[in-house]
């Protein structure tokens, strides 16, 4: 069950919030923990046991390593290495096994069967969540959770289990032990998620298909301005529906007394590609700093160490992202870039005019969206070959003009919604608008303003036969 | 502020609440009338269902389906839609006129399969005279109606493919080039995939042209509207609003006809050519012949010994009443549901033409003519 769907808005989002609320305040967290697994349970219901599971090693490990981390170090280390060990497991098994078979089989020619499993949802999130937990109690950065209920909560907890954001222990563990109601929060939460739910369902979902049109028409019949068209289309795509979903998450998270990181912000205005990466799917970059790139020595231990860890964070960063080589590839084109830009190009580019610095990354992050959506690399090298003329290909057809023509007003909206703008602008004409000021001004606008994306989106997931979530695949 | 989220919460959780409420205490539907399907009731549980999760797969269906008010929903989006500057919605395209256009997409193998299925058919019927009549659909017919730079395919280029590709003795029956000079008439619904009867008028003057006969002028019948409120599939897709509903015409003759109407054999039976009760469902285009069957024959009062077959899409319902003055015996089968061996009911029957009813995206994409290859 996606967020984005009516059996979300209009059965288990109620029913949850409903049973969360009735319950008294001792029962609240075997309630959101029994909602939670019913939530998990919805898309694969076998799957429920490789959960339990992953949440009962994980609170032994977590205990073992709290145990002993300062009498028995080494008992500790041990403790941290199996966790490691069974969650990377569980990652691989269910989620690169058949891309590990696939490229045995094509590289020394055997004819292993590949297993087709699903992928259980959000594994790729709740495995590095544990992870991160195991190694802060090791740390010592936080203190093992001896309840099992708040730590099974913690793994499963419905509104961030299946895109993220990857929420660390430390952050929530005071409200997962201890949170009251404040009105504020739940309706800070209600703005959020509606905008979250806006973001995928009316700008991503009808943006989607205009890249799906584009990419029908075949790498071979497309013009160049068509291949411009498509991958930026697919740009806005990917960012409004995965920082939608991440609004949605943090916004329900609210909902139930919970802060959750922030994702995303507004990563299109950046100037360059390491920035970019601060602003793009935040808690992962973060979550590969603090627990691969900077144990590894990070950039204190010389230059060839700095590339090689450059190396391996991105080329994980690119795994992460799906099991094909493409992602790897993806992943490395980064570590690439930020690696030039390190050595010099970002003091170069900064003696240049803005312009120039943001053209820069906006061009780097198209070619990198060629190479993530097209699994198959010779496909996106062709598509890449037609952006930049080599394909031989026309300019442009009526097939571009008719897209272009009737998906203008959308590529301007989300053109101008991936800049902070529209948000400055509002909060410039309240300061210095006192009419607007008013209390009951703003009630009225607010309202009307929420509730006509929130009642829009409804007509759009009545309507909707086209409503594919991107991330199932991770 | 606290007043505000106060607010806030409330008209949020009406909203939501509401909305669920109203979902909840709906009686379930067990068929939508416009979206012409059955729809997913409360799915069966068991323990198998629920592990393998097809059980919850089909709640989700089965909420979705038996949402309420969805048409009030779909026509807010497509408005939403217009006012983005959207020239299409749900693959229908927004004309000009209040006419709805489906693109045409290029013709796939499934097409020339379905002329080698034909060629077969023509090896096993010599002796009997063979028609075909590919009626264009309303997109080829109204180019300058359509949105700027919106594509569509050719669908003379389609049927002139066909017409190369068969072989063995089959008379074309070239509607098109008819329709074309028609079109100061309302020859295709706005809002339907079908063709009116006028347009059906102007396909059965090619026809007979073709068989040699003579057509009844249009003076001998008398047009009448039946509807005015016929909503069809092209509307049912786009959801506008703002597009106006289309009539029907009946053209009835001025003389004495009768008929008998045999529906699948012995199944049910007619004795008239409309079945006026669809002209208070959504369906209404169903009016005629009462829809898709199996097999249907007609005997008319007209005692000539001749006998027509048809193999036929819905195209052929607005025409059959035409060539019913002409034929004793019209034979009407449509492959979708009838898999018989064609040429030997031929044989079988005596019959002395067989005549071809298709639109070309129909024909395109059927996969059922496969069963003429017995």
């Amino acid at each position: 069950m996606v967020f984005s769907s009516l059996t979300f808005l209009f059965f288990f989002l109620p029913l949850a919030l409903s049973l969360y609320y009735i319950s008294p305040r001792a029962m609240k967290n075997f309630t959101l923990l029994g909602v939670s697994l019913f939530f998990y349970a919805w898309g694969e219901p076998v799957y429920i046991i490789l959960m339990i599971f992953s949440v009962l090693t994980d609170y032994i490990h977590g205990r073992i390593i709290g145990r002993y981390r300062e009498k028995k170090p080494l008992y500790a280390k041990l403790g941290l290495v199996s966790s490691l060990v069974v969650n990377l497991a569980v990652l691989s098994f269910f989620k690169y096994a058949d891309f590990l078979i696939g490229s045995i089989n094509s590289i020394i020619g055997t004819g292993i069967e590949p297993l087709d499993l699903p992928l259980p949802i959000g594994v790729s999130f709740y495995t590095f969540q544990t992870m991160s937990y195991a190694i802060d109690v090791y740390r010592g950065n936080v203190r093992p959770q001896k309840n099992i209920i708040i730590f099974a909560l913690y793994v499963s907890l419905f509104p961030q289990l299946i895109a993220g954001p990857i929420v660390r222990y430390e952050t929530i563990e005071k409200e997962l032990m201890n949170r009251t109601f404040q009105l504020s929060q739940f309706a800070d939460g209600v703005r959020i998620f509606i905008i979250g739910l806006g973001k995928k369902v009316l700008i991503a979902n009808s943006i989607g298909q205009l890249w799906a049109s584009v990419e029908s028409q075949g790498v071979s019949d497309l013009t160049v301005l068509a291949a411009w068209l498509g991958i930026i289309a697919f740009a806005f795509q990917i960012y409004f529906d995965f920082s939608g979903y991440s609004d949605m998450a943090i916004g329900l998270g609210k909902m139930f007394g919970f802060n959750f990181p922030t994702n995303f912000n507004y990563p299109y205005i950046a100037k360059n590609a390491s920035v970019f990466w601060r602003r793009w799917h935040i808690t992962l970059g973060s979550w590969f700093r603090d627990y691969v790139y900077i144990p590894l020595g990070g950039n204190r231990k010389g230059q060839l160490v700095l590339y090689r860890n450059l190396f391996i964070v991105w080329g994980l960063t690119g795994l992460w992202h799906g099991a094909s080589w493409n992602y790897v590839l993806w992943g490395l084109y980064f570590g690439v870039l930020i690696g030039i830009e390190r050595a010099g190009l970002v003091k170069w580019l900064e003696k240049l005019p803005r312009f120039v610095q943001h053209g820069y990354l906006l061009i780097a992050i198209l070619f990198s969206w060629v190479l993530f959506v097209f699994e198959d690399i010779n496909e996106g090298i062709r598509y890449a070959q037609v952006m930049v003329g080599l394909g031989g290909r026309p300019l442009y057809d009526t097939a571009f003009l008719y897209d272009l023509y009737t998906n203008g007003v959308l590529l301007l909206v989300a053109g101008l919604l991936s800049t902070p703008l529209f948000t400055r602008l509002w909060k410039q004409l309240v300061e210095r608008n006192e009419i607007i000021r008013n209390e009951w001004i703003q009630t009225a606008l607010q309202v009307f303003f929420f509730m006509a994306i929130l009642f829009l989106s409804t007509a759009y997931l009545v309507d909707d036969s086209f409503n594919p979530f991107l991330y199932f695949r991770f | 502020m606290k007043r505000l989220n106060t607010i806030m919460i409330v008209v949020f959780a009406v909203f939501i609440g509401g909305i669920t409420c109203m979902n909840l205490l709906a009686e379930d539907q067990p068929f939508s009338q416009a979206e012409n399907r059955p729809l997913m009731e409360f799915p069966k549980v068991s323990l198998d269902r629920i592990t393998s999760g097809a059980f919850t797969k089909d709640v989700e269906t089965y909420l979705s389906d038996q949402f309420v008010h969805k048409r009030f929903w779909t026509s807010i989006k497509a408005s939403a839609q217009k006012a983005v500057m959207k020239k299409d919605n749900n693959g229908v395209y927004f004309g000009e006129d209040g006419y709805l256009f489906e693109k045409f997409e290029t013709p796939s193998e499934q097409l020339d399969a379905n002329s080698e299925s034909i060629s077969r058919f023509l090896e096993n019927t010599t002796g009997v005279s063979v028609y075909g009549l590919l009626a264009p659909t309303s997109i080829e017919m109204y180019p300058e109606k359509l949105p700027k730079f919106a594509q569509t395919a050719s669908e003379a280029n389609a049927i002139q493919r066909i017409e190369e590709q068969v072989r063995g003795e089959i008379s074309w029956i070239d509607v098109a080039s008819a329709l074309k000079t028609a079109k100061e008439h309302p020859i295709y619904f706005r809002t339907d995939h079908h063709w009116t009867t006028h347009g059906a008028y102007v396909a059965y003057q090619a026809a007979m042209e073709k068989m040699g006969m003579e057509p009844v002028p249009s003076n001998e019948f008398t047009v009448r509207t039946v509807s005015k409120n016929f909503r069809g599939t092209y509307d049912a897709k786009a959801n506008d609003p703002s597009v106006a509903a289309d009539e029907i015409d009946v053209f009835e003759p001025k003389f004495h006809v009768s008929y008998d109407v045999d529906i699948d054999d012995g199944q049910s039976k007619m004795d008239s050519l409309y079945a006026w009760e669809f002209l208070e469902k959504r369906d209404q285009y169903s009016l005629f012949l009462g829809g898709n069957h199996r097999a249907v024959t007609i005997h008319s009062n007209v005692k000539n010994g001749r006998k027509l077959m048809i193999i036929k899409d819905s195209y052929a319902h607005a025409l059959v009443p035409f060539l019913a003055n002409h034929f004793e015996e019209i034979y009407m089968v449509d492959l979708r549901y009838d898999h018989r061996n064609m040429a030997q009911i031929v044989k079988e029957k005596g019959i002395q033409d067989v005549l071809f009813v298709y639109n070309i995206a129909g024909f395109a994409e059927d996969e059922n003519l496969i069963w003429l290859r017995q």
